[in-house]
C-alpha cells in the first residue's frame, strides 16, 4: 500500500570482526567484515556507522565515521566497505585496522535507495561507487529500465569494481557502463575516456535523460558539478538523487 | 576487571539471592490468598536485568531496549518493532501513523470509516476518535468474542479506509475475511494484538498479518515490562512515521543521544524554515512523546525469554478449566477458537447463559468472596460509556451480543502464575455455587 521508495529498518549495534583488508594502492582500502550477530535487513544504497574505539553497550556510541554498505543484503553474515584515506579517522583506520581485529558499526542508514520504477543514471566518483555496487549486484536480468553508469576515477587501478560492474552488466542488453579515468591509459579499451566526469562528456550517452532518474554518489566537488549539468539541461530536482553529506 | 565492575557483579549476585529470599517459593493457601485473573511471572533474571539498566543509569532508551525491538521483530519476522510505554500508546500510535500526510492519499483523514468493535478494551477505539476519525461498529459472536464475518463485510462504506480491532482476549479473529476485505477495498490493518501475544492463524503469528500491530507488555499481559508496549510493522515507511508520531513528531530518526547518523542534520530544507536548520528539531508531525524507558526494556528481554514457556503455561490451564467446566456448559458459554486458529489465551471468558438460573454477577461475587477475582469483559459496550455515548459513530445492524456481553460475561485467569492447586481449588469453588451455595 506504501510506495515502493521505502526508507530503512530499525538500526542494530554489531560487533564485528575484520575477515579481509584488500590495498587497492594510492590510500583506497576494502574492509570485509563478519557480524557476531545477524545483520538487520537493509537495502541497497544504505550506509553504515563505523566505530575503532571500544563500545560498550551500555554508555554513548563512540566516534565513528559512515560508508556505504558496499556488499549486497543477499551476502549473508558479510558486510564490505570501501574507504580512501583522506582525514583523521580514515588515517586512523589505515593504521589501526587489522585481520582479526574487532570493531563496532551500527545500521542500517539512508535513503540513497535506487527506484527501479525509471530508467536510472548512475554518476560514480572514486569510493563513491560503494553506494551502488550493492544495487548492482542484486540487479536482475529482467529489470526492465535502463541502467546506466559513469564510473569515474583517478586511473584505471582505482576503477575497483569494474570487474563485478562488467560480469552483472553482460547479464542484460540495457545495462550500459562507461568508464573515466583521469590519467592517460596507454592503450584502447572500449567505453573508456580519459578526463573527469562531466555532463558534457556523459550527456550523449544517456537514452531518454527526461525518463531517467539520476543519482550521484562520489566527492562534493563532482556531485557540484554534475548537478548544475543537469539543470542547465533542464533535469528537474525531483530526478536528481545525490548521496550528500554535510 | 575494574573495581566498578567487581561491585556491580557483587549487586546482581546479590539481587538473584534477594529474589531467592524475598519472592521464591511460597505455597498456596486456599480461600486465603488471591487468585489473580492476570499477573507478573518473574524470576531473579528479571530483577537482575533490572538492577543492571540502573547501574548503566542511562535511563532512556539504550542497550536493552535496542536488543528487545532486535529479538522481539525476530520472533515476530517483521522488520521494524518499535518500542513504546504502553499498548494503549501503541494503539495511539499506529492509527496516527495512517494519519500522516505522508502516505499521500493513503492517509486517513477526518471523517475516514474505521471498523472496530464495542466489546472493546476502550484504547483500541479511542485512537479513532482522537483523530477524528468514524468508528464503525460491528456486533460479536458470543465465545470467540471477535467480530461477526459478515457483519465486517456489511461495515464497507464509500468511506470506509481502515479496520482496527483486537484479537480479543487471545482469540485470533476471522483473518480470512478480513484480509479479503483489506485486499478488495484497499484498506489499512491495524491488528490490536495486546492481548494475544503467541496466537496463531493458520499457523501464523498473529500480529503479522496488518500493516501495523500493537502490544502490551502491562503485568496482565502474556510478557511484561511494568508499563510498556510495542508497534510492528514490516514497513519501513510505516515504521519511520510511527517513530516520529512516538518521538514529538519529530522528522530525524536519531535514537536518543545520537547526532546526525543520517550525515544531513544541516544540509536540508523542510517547510519554510531556513536551509540547512538543525534536523534534529524539525517536527514533520504533531507528535507525542511515547517512548519506553532501559529499565522498562530490561525486563522485557528477560520476559522475552520466557515467553514460549509462558504461552504453553496459558495454554495447559485453559485446558484444565474448560476441560472441568464444560459440564456446565448448559449454563455457561465457554470460551472457543475461531476456526483455523491456535489462541494463546489471555483469559478464561465465561457467559452465563440467559436461562442459566443465576446471574453473571452472583457467581462472579461468589468467586470473588471466595478469593477468585474475576473481570468483566473490558468495557462491555462501549458505546454505553460516558466518554463514548455521543461521539461520532455508525452501527452495522445492532450490538445485541454486545450488550449481552455487557450484561452476562466475565473472565478468570489463566497466567502462568496459576499453578495445579489453584485450579483444584478453582474447580471446587465453580462446583460449590453449580451444587446451589450462595453468599
Amino acid at each position: 500500500m506504501v510506495s515502493e521508495y521505502k526508507v530503512m529498518s530499525t538500526p542494530r549495534k554489531l560487533q564485528c570482526q575484520v575477515t579481509q583488508l584488500i590495498d587497492h594502492g594510492e590510500g583506497v582500502y576494502t574492509v570485509r567484515l563478519k557480524p557476531e550477530n545477524r545483520i538487520p535487513k537493509f537495502k541497497p544504497g544504505q550506509f553504515l556507522h563505523l566505530a575503532l574505539d571500544e563500545y560498550d553497550p551500555s554508555g554513548f556510541w563512540p566516534e565513528s565515521r559512515v560508508f556505504s554498505i558496499a556488499s549486497s543484503p543477499n551476502q549473508g553474515d558479510l558486510l564490505e566497505i570501501t574507504y580512501s584515506v583522506v582525514g583523521k579517522f580514515t588515517t586512523r583506520m589505515e593504521q589501526e585496522l587489522e585481520i582479526g581485529n574487532f570493531v563496532w558499526v551500527k545500521l542500517p542508514y539512508g535513503d540513497f535507495i535506487i527506484n527501479n520504477s525509471r530508467d536510472i543514471i548512475l554518476y560514480a566518483g572514486g569510493t563513491g561507487m560503494t553506494a551502488f555496487t550493492a544495487y548492482i549486484k542484486t540487479l536482475r536480468t529482467d529489470n526492465p529500465h535502463r541502467v546506466c553508469l559513469f564510473y569515474g576515477a583517478r586511473n584505471k587501478d582505482l576503477l575497483i569494481y569494474r570487474s563485478l560492474i562488467e560480469k552483472k552488466f553482460k547479464e542484460s542488453k540495457i545495462y550500459y557502463a562507461y568508464y573515466y579515468v583521469e590519467e592517460n591509459i596507454s592503450d584502447s579499451i572500449d567505453h573508456f575516456y580519459v578526463g573527469n566526469l562531466s555532463i558534457d562528456s556523459t550527456w550523449p550517452k544517456i537514452n531518454k535523460p527526461y525518463e531517467s532518474t539520476f543519482y550521484l554518489s562520489g566527492p562534493p566537488a563532482m556531485i557540484q558539478n554534475i548537478i548544475e549539468g543537469l539543470k542547465v539541461k533542464g533535469i528537474s530536482n525531483q530526478s536528481i538523487k545525490i548521496d550528500a553529506w554535510s | 576487571m575494574t573495581k566498578a565492575s567487581e561491585i556491580r557483579q557483587k549487586i546482581l549476585r546479590l539481587t538473584a539471592e534477594y529474589y531467592q529470599e524475598k519472592f521464591e517459593g511460597k505455597a498456596f493457601e486456599p480461600n486465603k490468598d488471591l487468585i489473580h485473573y492476570a499477573g507478573r511471572v518473574f524470576d531473579e533474571q528479571e530483577l537482575i536485568n533490572l538492577i543492571d539498566s540502573s547501574l548503566d543509569f542511562y535511563l532512556t532508551a539504550n542497550r536493552y531496549a535496542e536488543s528487545f525491538e532486535a529479538d522481539f521483530s525476530d520472533y515476530l519476522g517483521l522488520d521494524n518493532a518499535l518500542l513504546v510505554n504502553s499498548g494503549s500508546s501503541a494503539n495511539l500510535v499506529a492509527l496516527t501513523t495512517l494519519t500522516s500526510p505522508k502516505l499521500g492519499d493513503q492517509q486517513l483523514k477526518p471523517g475516514d470509516e474505521v471498523i472496530t468493535v464495542a466489546a472493546a478494551f476502550p484504547t483500541t477505539v479511542a485512537p479513532i476518535v482522537q483523530n477524528n476519525l468514524t468508528p464503525v461498529f460491528v456486533d460479536v459472536n458470543l465465545g470467540d468474542y471477535t467480530a461477526i464475518p459478515e457483519k465486517l463485510v456489511k461495515a464497507i462504506g464509500p468511506r470506509t479506509k481502515a479496520i482496527m480491532m483486537a484479537h480479543t482476549l487471545g482469540v485470533p479473529f476471522n483473518l480470512d475475511v478480513v484480509m479479503n476485505l483489506v485486499e478488495e477495498h484497499n484498506l489499512w490493518l491495524i491488528e490490536d494484538n495486546c492481548d494475544a501475544l503467541g496466537s496463531r492463524y493458520r499457523g501464523k503469528l498473529t500480529g503479522t498479518f496488518g500493516h501495523l500491530s500493537t502490544f502490551s507488555f502491562y503485568p496482565a499481559h502474556h510478557i511484561t515490562m511494568g508499563e510498556g508496549g510495542c508497534v510492528a510493522t514490516d514497513d519501513e515507511e510505516l515504521a519511520r512515521i510511527a517513530r516520529s508520531i512516538r518521538d514529538w513528531g519529530r522528522d530525524c530518526y536519531c535514537a536518543g543521544g545520537e547526532s546526525n547518523t543520517c550525515g544531513k542534520r544541516f544540509s536540508q530544507q523542510f517547510g519554510t524554515l531556513p536551509y540547512g536548520y538543525d534536523h534534529k528539531y524539525v517536527y514533520s508531525h504533531i507528535g507525542y512523546n511515547l517512548k519506553v524507558t532501559d529499565l522498562q526494556a530490561a525486563i522485557g528481554c528477560a520476559q522475552l525469554q520466557k515467553l514460549d514457556d509462558f504461552i504453553g503455561k496459558r495454554k495447559d490451564n485453559f485446558e484444565s478449566l474448560f476441560e472441568f467446566l464444560s459440564r456446565y456448559e448448559d449454563q455457561l458459554i465457554l470460551p472457543m477458537p475461531t476456526e483455523n486458529s491456535d489462541p494463546s489465551w489471555f483469559s478464561f471468558v465465561i457467559t452465563v447463559r440467559d436461562d442459566a438460573g443465576f446471574s453473571r454477577d452472583e457467581l462472579t461475587h461468589f468467586l470473588e468472596v471466595n478469593r477468585i477475582e474475576t473481570r468483566n469483559l473490558f468495557s462491555g459496550n462501549l458505546l454505553r460509556h460516558p466518554a463514548f455515548e455521543s461521539i461520532k459513530h455508525r452501527v452495522v445492524d445492532n450490538l445485541t451480543n454486545t450488550d449481552k456481553i455487557m450484561l452476562n460475561s466475565f473472565f478468570i485467569g489463566v497466567y502462568p502464575g496459576i499453578n495445579k492447586d489453584q485450579l483444584n481449588y478453582m474447580a471446587q469453588v465453580f462446583a460449590r455455587f453449580m451444587d446451589g451455595e450462595r453468599v
